[in-house]
């Protein structure tokens, strides 16, 4: 009996070796554990050997069954798992073949960078407030401390309706209607559209976006101005990003300043985008003239303000790289498609 | 504003300053240079050269091989074809690799004979006889003997000039000259400015014939003075004269006129000069007739009105007063005697007669920024210095001043504490006064309190804010700290309700597969028309621009259709098949007495092969899902829609959009193609409050499906039914889906059958078969009884 064990397991481990497939190998199972399998009639032969010998060769059998099954069982995983991977690999498909995209739209970008600017001013704790587009002259230049005899009130530069209404020429107009409202504190941003007699071309539209931005309450400063307008532009353009103060002139505010901010497309050495100063003109801001607090019935000696306002479709441009002032208005949805990096 | 840099340096040195620093400079301090350019032009290798000898070509009758030294140690032998050059004399030579306005020189054999070069004339140059005599003639530029040998030209002919082109801001109108700019520039560059040269001798003069100035119109003029210039030789004035006025864009005429206007552009003082010859009595500034006419310098004629200020005679009008000067005003070669006018003239008043006019000059440009109380005697004197030193004539004794209003000197009391809380950093009182006393402002100091008068050219200061801008300008802004509003109160920062709103209604539109448009807010009148409006609509209550640009953007939009229509044309003839497009806008109804009414909307438009009236519907229930008000619709009444195709949405009885298909006259007019669906939701019509949702429990027993087919007549709708199987089916009826609607040979003529997917949700318990049999079997009776249908057996 002993030889016959060794004869089986030699010749089935001979047998499992050569054996090519999952079926060769259930097959030899068959052959070995099956109902009339060669160990099995061994385990049934034990009846017969003689006690003495019995336990030995009951060892002997469960020995050879463990060792041919775990070769078995062994070889069959990794034979099941190559064929398996092998029919998969029949499913095999072209992963370059384009997507089938599912269509999303998306914002225009003059919004997408308008929610960008507004988000940072709300985390500032300003409120988003809209005015009037076609507003009163009062609200638009008087209260502005804008002089009766201004060429921004021409009909060169200002779209009227009648004598005393117009196409409100800057968001600047809603400053005015909050302050006459609302009393200090206040921080607001208007962003909006506005209108100026300008023929269409490649730098100039008629009707184009600003985003005003008021704070009034006590002992505010000209530092304070300085500071919220480079948090802004570091969030809004990058870490490394600086800001300057040029001297300018508005009637609303006093001191006016022009405020660049260093060029994020070359980090300030000078680029086409900058035209080689290393500087970008992104607003014009100030402290809040004091004519105009009082026309709003704002103590200027108590309370003190600064105002900013910039130019959306610009700074849109800027970042995008929009070279035509036209294009954004035409709606061709080649240019809106792109915003979102889908393919035309 | 142009600066050429070597005018600028008469009145401050800034001759060891590098371009770029002045131009920092000048940015620093608030003065923006534009622009930086070059006078010399594109010349290079070009030097004065003497001809040492001429022979002929031998192989040319015309050419002629002349030696030429031209400050170096060997001759160089050029050919020319010129016909004015003799021996001795001196001439411009471009040398081999000199650049030229026109042309680049390089050395070749002309007929056999290498030439190192070209011989210059005054065109090749590209001058005039206003940069130099005989630069116009016909061949080349002879110079003075006494131009020296080897020097570059652009040297000798002194264009080798930079001029920085500066923009002046509104209210710094005494910044609008040369000697305006070296007053800044000099305070920041801490360097001492020198004043116009004033000084001249006068000569008795005796006639009785000298006019006196009446001022018949105080509130215009102001103060108007006159001098007058005897024994006058009307020239051509000196070549550095015409050069500047040239750099600045004028052009040299004569020496009276050309004083007149080098005044102007250096201490920004317009000045008149009239020929005293066509003066009969006295001068008048009065205002012009009715329909008063005038020919002006220019030579045309003039019609003015009452509003309009003249210089005048007893008998005639001379000039239209700041303006331009009239026929009988005008000075040339032999006018033998001037009087000359410096005034001033309201801004406003001028620029009024100008644009009504359509005149301009750079008299009348001057005088709508503003010209002070001081410039008048300044340029005056400057003016008479000049006549004076160019021996252009004899300044007579003869003074006429008449002044209505003198400006008061306004005094600003302020602190340094006051000016650094404004600014926010510490300024010393010490630093304070230093600026403001070098910007030429009194400054008196008592303890803290700093009392300040600023110069009569200063019209822009007013209170203690004017100064902080004054001291902060030249103390320097990159010294202002970053600091977060320390003591404001803290705020809450939010978008409106309506705002926050319509950015979620984009976000869906997004999600939909729609791209945000934006359109001007002006459309063309005839909008309206081609959208087939009836005349009594609302969307004809327009508000018209009174000053529009054109027809096409004449009035302001009553609805955003029509900018929707003119986008999808375009998009179609640029042959991009398919879009959707959404523009959220105001629109702007015209109102009685008040500001027109503004109503925030909404417009989709989508067209495209694949695009169809329930798509749209589908984009139309989506966007009405985030609203969440209960609505219906109803058949619309849109002209401008398919009468088949389109739907009116309804919410509380009242009209709040409007979706469906194009009308194809509409199509036709805006030139789209067909297949153009469009949406449009009237926002501030609709009511947005927040809509909190409401967990529902889910189920906990199972659903039953049942499926029922109905044949009805086409008049029945697929809506009423849907409607009668909810309302029916009651609370267990969780959803009905149309899953099918057939037409065809086993249907009668004038009906159709719908199947409808019933879903039966119990909540409570399940259901018995007898339950949900008595539900399906009310539903049939009821559709069997309301619409007459008739169920369709399996």
């Amino acid at each position: 009996m002993e030889k016959k064990i060794e004869g089986i397991v030699k010749l089935y481990i001979s047998e499992i070796d050569k054996a090519e497939t999952s079926g060769d190998l259930i097959e030899l199972k068959v052959k070995l554990f099956g109902k009339n399998g060669e160990l099995t009639s061994l385990m049934k032969q034990l009846k017969d050997v003689p006690e003495s010998q019995r336990p030995l060769m009951g060892k002997a059998v469960n020995e050879a069954r463990e060792a041919l099954e775990e070769k078995i069982t062994a070889k069959l995983k990794k034979t099941e798992d190559e064929e398996q991977h092998q029919r998969l690999m029949k499913e095999k498909i072209d992963i370059t073949i384009p997507a089938k995209t599912s269509v999303v739209g998306n914002l225009h970008p003059l919004n997408l960078t308008r929610q960008k600017i507004e988000d940072f001013f709300i985390s500032m704790g300003f409120e988003i407030c809209s005015s009037p587009e076609i507003e009163f002259v009062k609200y638009n230049f008087d209260m502005l401390n804008i002089p009766h005899d201004h060429p921004s009130r021409d009909i060169q530069d200002t779209f009227y309706i009648r004598d005393d209404i117009v196409l409100r020429t800057q968001t600047s107009a809603g400053q005015v209607r909050l302050m006459e409202k609302k009393k200090p504190p206040i921080k607001m941003l208007s962003p909006g559209r506005v209108y100026r007699p300008d023929e269409v071309d490649a730098t100039h539209t008629p009707c184009f976006h600003q985003v005003e931005g008021l704070v009034v309450d006590k002992n505010i400063t000209m530092s304070d101005l300085k500071g919220v307008l480079e948090a802004f532009a570091k969030k809004f353009f990058n870490e490394n990003t600086k800001i300057r103060f040029r001297p300018s002139y508005f009637p609303f505010t006093e001191p006016s300043v022009e405020v660049d901010a260093s060029c994020s497309g070359c980090g300030g050495r000078g680029c086409r985008i900058c035209k080689n100063t290393g500087w970008i003109e992104i607003l014009g801001a100030g402290m809040v003239n004091r004519n105009v607090l009082s026309a709003c019935g704002i103590d200027p000696d108590e309370y003190s303000g600064f105002a900013f306002g910039m130019g959306l479709d610009r700074i849109t441009s800027i970042i995008h790289g929009i070279t035509d002032a036209r294009v954004p208005f035409e709606g061709d949805i080649r240019f809106l498609k792109q915003f979102n990096n889908q393919e035309n | 504003m142009k600066l050429p840099i070597s005018w600028l340096n008469e009145f401050v040195d800034v001759s060891d300053i590098p371009l770029e620093v002045l131009e920092d400079k000048f940015l620093n301090i608030g003065f923006e240079v534009e622009d930086v350019i070059y006078f010399g032009k594109n010349i290079d290798k070009v030097v004065v050269g003497e001809i040492k000898s001429i022979r002929p070509n031998e192989n040319s009758d015309k050419l002629k091989v002349c030696e030429l030294d031209v400050g170096r140690k060997d001759l160089v032998i050029i050919v020319t074809g010129a016909s004015n050059v003799s021996e001795g004399d001196r001439v411009p030579v471009a040398l081999d690799g000199a650049d030229l306005p026109d042309k680049h020189i390089t050395a070749c054999p002309l007929r056999g004979v290498m030439s190192y070069g070209m011989l210059c004339s005054g065109s090749e140059l590209g001058i005039d006889d206003n940069i130099i005599a005989g630069a116009e003639v016909n061949g080349i530029l002879i110079l003075p003997k006494d131009a020296p040998i080897g020097e570059d030209i652009k040297k000798y002919l002194g264009i080798d000039e930079y001029i920085l082109d500066i923009s002046v801001t509104a209210n710094r109108a005494d910044c609008q000259s040369v000697y305006g700019l070296a007053r800044e520039i000099a305070v920041g560059l801490d360097r001492p400015v020198k004043a116009p040269d004033i000084h001249y001798e006068c000569e008795k003069f005796s006639n009785e014939k000298t006019p006196k100035v009446f001022i018949d119109a105080p509130e215009i003029c102001t103060r108007y003075t006159g001098r007058i210039i005897t024994n006058v030789t009307n020239d051509k004035s000196p070549y550095w004269m015409r050069k500047r006025l040239l750099m600045c864009g004028i052009r040299p005429k004569n020496v009276a006129v050309d004083i007149t206007n080098y005044v102007l552009l250096e201490v920004g003082q317009p000045l008149h000069a009239f020929d005293i010859s066509f003066i009969e009595g006295n001068i008048h500034v009065r205002k012009a007739l009715k329909n008063e006419k005038i020919k002006a310098l220019n030579g045309e004629e003039y019609s003015l009105d009452e509003n309009m200020l003249v210089i005048a005679d007893d008998k005639k009008s001379l000039a239209i007063a700041g303006v331009m000067g009239g026929e009988y005003s005008g000075i040339n070669d032999r006018t033998s005697a001037i009087f000359l006018e410096s005034a001033r003239f309201a801004k406003q008043s001028i620029r009024n007669t100008s644009r009504k006019l359509g005149l301009m000059s750079d008299s009348s440009l001057r005088y709508e920024r503003g010209v002070d109380y001081d410039s008048i005697d300044i340029g005056r004197e400057r003016a008479l210095n000049l006549f004076y030193s160019l021996h252009v004539g004899k300044i007579a004794d003869y003074v006429q001043n008449v002044a209505t209003l003198k400006p008061e000197k306004k005094n600003i009391v302020t602190s340094a504490k006051e000016i650094s809380a404004l600014l926010g950093i510490e300024i010393p009182q010490k630093d304070i006064v230093r600026i403001l006393k070098s910007l030429n402002f009194s400054v008196k100091s008592q303890n803290d309190k700093l009392t300040i008068e600023a110069p009569l050219y200063r019209e822009d200061i007013d209170n203690y804010t004017d100064i902080a801008e004054e001291v902060i300008r030249f103390y320097g802004y990159d010294k202002l700290d970053s600091t977060l509003m320390a003591s404001s109160r803290v705020s809450v920062g939010a978008r409106s309700k309506e705002n926050q709103f319509i950015n979620t209604l984009k976000q869906r539109l997004c999600a939909l597969g729609c791209y945000e448009i934006i359109n001007f807010s002006f459309i063309s009148e005839k909008a309206c028309d081609m959208l087939n409006v009836p005349d009594d609509s609302d969307l004809r209550n327009i508000v018209k621009i009174r000053n529009p640009l054109g027809e096409e953007q004449s009035v302001m939009r009553t609805q955003l259709v029509s900018s929707m229509l003119n986008t999808i044309a375009l998009n179609q003839s640029r042959k991009n098949t398919e879009a959707r497009l959404f523009e959220q806008s105001k629109t702007f109804f015209a109102a009685e007495n008040d500001l027109p009414y503004e109503r925030e909307e909404l417009c989709v438009g989508i067209y495209g092969e694949n695009e169809e009236f329930f798509a749209l519907k589908g984009i139309v229930e989506s966007v009405m899902s985030v609203i969440g008000a209960d609505y219906t619709i109803a058949r619309s009444q849109a002209h401008y829609l398919h009468p088949g195709i389109s739907a009116d949405i309804i919410i509380d009885g009242k009209l709040s959009g409007r979706f469906g298909k194009i009308h194809p006259k509409v199509a036709k007019n805006f030139k789209v193609k067909n297949n153009v669906f469009l949406f449009e939701l009237y926002l501030s019509e609709i009511d947005f409050s927040e809509n909190i949702v409401k967990y529902k429990e889910l189920p906990k027993y199972h659903s039953v499906d049942r499926d029922l087919a109905f044949v009805v007549s086409d008049e029945v709708s697929v809506g009423d039914m849907l409607n009668e199987i909810k309302s029916v089916g009651g609370k267990l009826v969780e959803k009905v889906v149309l899953f099918d609607i057939y037409r065809g040979e086993v249907i009668p003529e004038g009906k159709y059958s719908a199947a409808f997917s019933i879903k039966i949700q119990p909540y409570e318990r399940t259901l018995t078969d007898e339950e949900i049999a008595k539900i399906t079997d009310d539903i049939i009776k009821s559709l069997s009884h309301k619409f007459n249908a008739v169920l369709r057996e399996q």
